[in-house]
């Protein structure tokens, strides 16, 4: 029971953090969807996942999300959908029904007891080379923010505003 | 009818998914896009817990889990520097705005 | 040991790419310095690599068991290569202090040029295939970078796309072979792949060892890809001795070696290599002869010169193919970087406003000279001793119309030397351009290099041995140096090559009265210089493809929201497919 209602919390959270009007107020039902996410993982017997979620997800994306907000200030956001809604709709239910058809059948064993294997056993010898690569991602994305952000010289603020 | 537990987690999954994906489509905002796109993946996170957990190895969907948070969080950077950045050069967060590629 | 110096090899250049490119281009000097300093400890790992020479893996780095482990051995050809690669790319620095003095964005020239090596040297010491792809195609993408080096001319950009595209293509070649190789064996690990080659399906050896061959014909600018290498010379000509000498093109040439024992037995394989290596060696020396831009000269030579080493291996002479590849690597780069510190100090490439420029630059001709008479094949100099090995291989194993194509294509080249150094640096002034010697670290490149060219065929022993005692399923059978001597003098195939060596240069002092001659072969040459309509085949490929890109272009909206309409389309006809078929 408490699986369903955090379920349809998290579930409500995202429909909220789309139809939202102001920018700010989505940043935060996203931050609130992280969260019920990461509960849920924790549930399913995550712990780990779970802390880097509820603290990467919900709290640094957050700030970074109020931060860029703060910077490109609020704007309208109930422009009219640049697609027909129905069309949307019928594609997105599509999607649904194809996903559920396939994978629910999959699905419908019960939950066997969690193995214990270590967490780090796996990640930093099963799966070293995702490590590898994550540290890599993490310093592209550093050199990449650091690209986009830098501050513009003088003479191409001129080419800019001309 | 109850349901059981793998079904749940996995009626949400394909929410997320969904809900993410009409998003997507619908919205015009470009901070809204990037949220929409955290939407996505906080189900497919979600999912790879719920795959490990079935497949009676809970850790290594963690692992997984855990690239998809790295790779996440820096798609967020990333696309909300450039929203930033395109906010700052065509003055508006509106994707119909960035279609001059195209001409 | 061993394991420390390849990761030092390929980690020393690349952390100097790095760092060179943070300090910044505003203290150009530390630069220079750091950019000759890190080469040099490149330079330095690679010889001491080289008594470490062994078969089989040297350095295994685990990363899981999804790709198996990345896996470097240290054998004879790959030491041998990354050594290359390592020196030829360190003379190439050292020469840039003066080249590329005072130019904008050093920073860039040298990250990339650092990282180029670094790659090279993994391309040839990795023994995983998959490894192998990926510097495979981090040196492509040096390659375009550098020859792209100066951005806003659009012919060097052109030049550098052109790279690019044609050895991308080939890469695919490269990622089918390995592929193949992986799902029939269940690894990427290369000496496995040798060894059990015999156990693949004929067909998927077969289609590997064309792939490969593919891969290698981009990469070495062999036919029917060759009109790129041409195309790259809008590089700074530093860049071009590295592409030509130390990097990228050995890459083609060394692939077709290692793979040779796994191929060997493919029905027409070694036939096509031979065919490969004919066509390309014919048609680049008849392209030198009549191109009139120094660096053109070169580097059809190069072209030319690579089409005798496929040949050979097509003729099962990888130890004369490999040996052919180490003087070529050191003449040619000497030629280019001698070449350079003419353009440098004349400002121009065109051969037909130079002339009399010996006099003038006195050592820079004399070490020219040194590298233009090895590479015409005259005795005694590096050239001589590995193109008659080729020679001589062909004309055992190989088919003998081949052979005599080939001896004909010597004669070519001693031809075209003779023409673009007399254009140069002898005959009359055709202009008043005055011309300066080499700088003092131009000198301190190029003296070594003509050292090397008029000795390095002294290591024909102590270098077949190497390859014997590493190279398990290679069949090389080691000799002294004194052995290859007799053997090559004793040939009657020597004399035969040496007869056309003298009619090409005859061709050449009697120049005038064979006017007549050359006028037959006027058809020829006009052919010739459109590069016998490859080029036009090129362009005709390009248009097509931008026709039909400019026509697809009205599918595109350009909006973000139908493009991922398109993108969930796309998986729901996945899904659609996947429950249709159950």
């Amino acid at each position: 029971m408490t699986f369903i209602l955090i379920a349809a919390g998290a579930i409500i959270c995202a429909v909220m953090a789309i139809r939202a009007g102001r920018l700010l107020t989505s940043a935060l039902w996203l931050a609130a969807t992280s969260a019920l996410v990461a509960l849920l993982m924790y549930m399913l017997g995550a712990p780990e996942v779970a802390v880097i979620e509820l603290s990467v997800g919900a709290g640094l994306v957050t700030i970074l999300f109020v931060f860029a907000i703060n910077i490109s200030g609020e704007e309208a956001t109930n422009l009219k959908s640049a697609l027909p809604k129905p069309l949307a709709w019928v594609s997105i239910l599509i999607f649904f029904i194809l996903l559920g058809y396939f994978s629910l059948p999959a699905f419908l064993q019960p939950l066997p007891e969690a193995q214990i294997i270590p967490l780090k056993t796996v990640l930093w010898e099963y799966r070293s080379l995702d490590v590898v690569l994550q540290a890599v991602l993490i310093f592209a994305g550093v050199l990449g923010l650091i690209g986009l952000l830098a501050e513009e010289k003088p003479g191409q603020e001129k080419e800019h505003q001309a | 009818m109850t349901l059981s537990i793998s079904e749940i987690i996995l009626i949400t999954v394909i929410l997320l998914l969904g809900i993410g994906f009409y998003g997507l489509l619908a919205v015009r905002n470009l901070i809204k896009v990037i949220v929409s796109l955290q939407i996505m993946v906080k189900g497919m996170m979600l999912g790879f817990v719920l795959a490990g957990r079935l497949a009676g190895n809970v850790s290594l969907g963690q692992s997984l889990a855990i690239l998809v948070i790295v790779v996440d969080t820096i798609v967020a950077i990333i696309g909300l520097a450039l929203a930033v950045q395109i906010r700052r050069y065509a003055g508006s967060l509106d994707v119909k705005a960035l279609t001059t590629l195209k001409r | 040991m061993a394991p420390t110096l390849i990761l030092l090899i390929i980690g020393v250049p690349w952390a100097g790419a790095l760092l060179i490119w943070w300090i910044g281009d505003t203290r150009s000097h530390l630069q220079h310095t750091l950019a000759v300093l890190f080469s040099l400890a490149a330079a330095v790992a690679s010889i001491l690599l080289i008594p470490f020479a062994q078969s089989g893996t040297a350095l295994t780095l685990p990363v899981g068991g999804v790709f198996g482990d990345f896996t470097f051995v240290a054998d004879g050809m790959g030491i041998f290569l990354a050594a290359i690669a390592a020196i030829i790319g360190c003379f190439a620095v050292i020469f840039s202090v003066n080249y590329m003095h005072g130019e904008a964005q050093l920073g860039r020239y040298y990250a990339l040029v650092l990282f180029f090596i670094g790659a090279m040297a993994g391309l040839v010491l990795a023994s995983s295939l998959l490894l192998m792809f990926f510097f495979w195609e981090i040196t492509a993408l040096c390659s375009y970078a550098l020859i792209a080096f100066n951005n806003d001319d659009p012919k060097a950009v052109y030049g550098g796309i052109k790279a690019l595209l044609m050895t991308q293509l080939g890469g695919i070649g490269l990622l089918v072979g390995a592929i193949l190789a992986y799902s029939n064996l269940g690894s990427y690990d290369l000496n496995l792949f040798i060894k059990n080659s015999g156990s693949l399906p004929a067909g998927a050896l077969a289609v590997a060892a064309f792939g490969f061959l593919i891969a290698a014909a981009a990469k070495s600018a062999q036919f029917p890809f060759q009109t790129w290498l041409p195309d790259a010379m809008e590089a700074p000509t530093p860049i071009s001795a590295l592409i030509h000498a130390a990097t990228m093109v050995n890459a083609g040439v060394y692939l077709l070696a290692r793979f040779y024992p796994a191929f060997e037995s493919v029905p027409g394989w070694k036939i096509t290599v031979v065919i490969v290596g004919v066509i390309t060696a014919l048609l680049a020396g008849m392209m030198a002869l009549v191109s009139n831009d120094l660096k053109r000269v070169l580097a059809y030579s190069t072209v030319s010169q690579l089409g005798y080493m496929v040949y050979a291996i097509g003729a099962g002479g990888i130890f004369a193919s490999q040996f052919h590849l180490l003087s070529h690597s050191i003449f040619k780069a000497l030629l280019f970087l001698a070449a350079g510190a003419v353009i440098h100090s004349i400002g121009t490439r065109d051969m037909r406003l130079m002339g009399a420029l010996g006099r003038q630059m006195p050592v820079t001709r004399t070490v020219f000279v040194i590298g233009a008479l090895a590479l015409a094949g005259i005795p005694i100099l590096n050239g001589f001793w590995s193109k008659e090995l080729i020679l001589e291989a062909g004309l055992l194993h190989g088919p003998v119309w081949a052979y005599a194509i080939m001896v004909f294509t010597a004669g070519l080249t001693a031809l075209y030397t003779f023409r673009c150094v007399w254009m140069v640096f002898y005959g009359k002034a055709r202009s008043s351009l005055h011309g300066h010697d080499a700088g003092i670290m131009m000198k301190f490149a190029l003296i070594p290099l003509a050292f090397g060219a008029l000795t390095t065929w002294i290591l024909a022993g102590p270098f077949s041995h190497l390859l014997e005692t590493s190279l398990p399923f290679h069949e090389i059978e080691a000799a002294t140096t004194m052995r290859f001597i007799q053997e090559v003098i004793s040939a009657p195939a020597t004399l035969v090559a040496l007869g056309a060596i003298a009619l090409g240069l005859a061709a050449w002092w009697q120049r005038e009265n064979l006017a007549s001659l050359t006028r037959a072969f006027q058809g020829i040459g006009k052919a010739a210089e459109k590069s016998f309509g490859f080029e036009a085949i090129n362009t005709a490929v390009t248009t097509a493809f931008e026709q039909g890109a400019e026509t697809l272009r009205n599918t595109q909206t350009g909006l973000l929201s139908w493009n991922i309409l398109g993108i969930l389309a796309g998986l729901i006809i996945v899904l659609a497919i996947l429950a249709a078929g159950g």
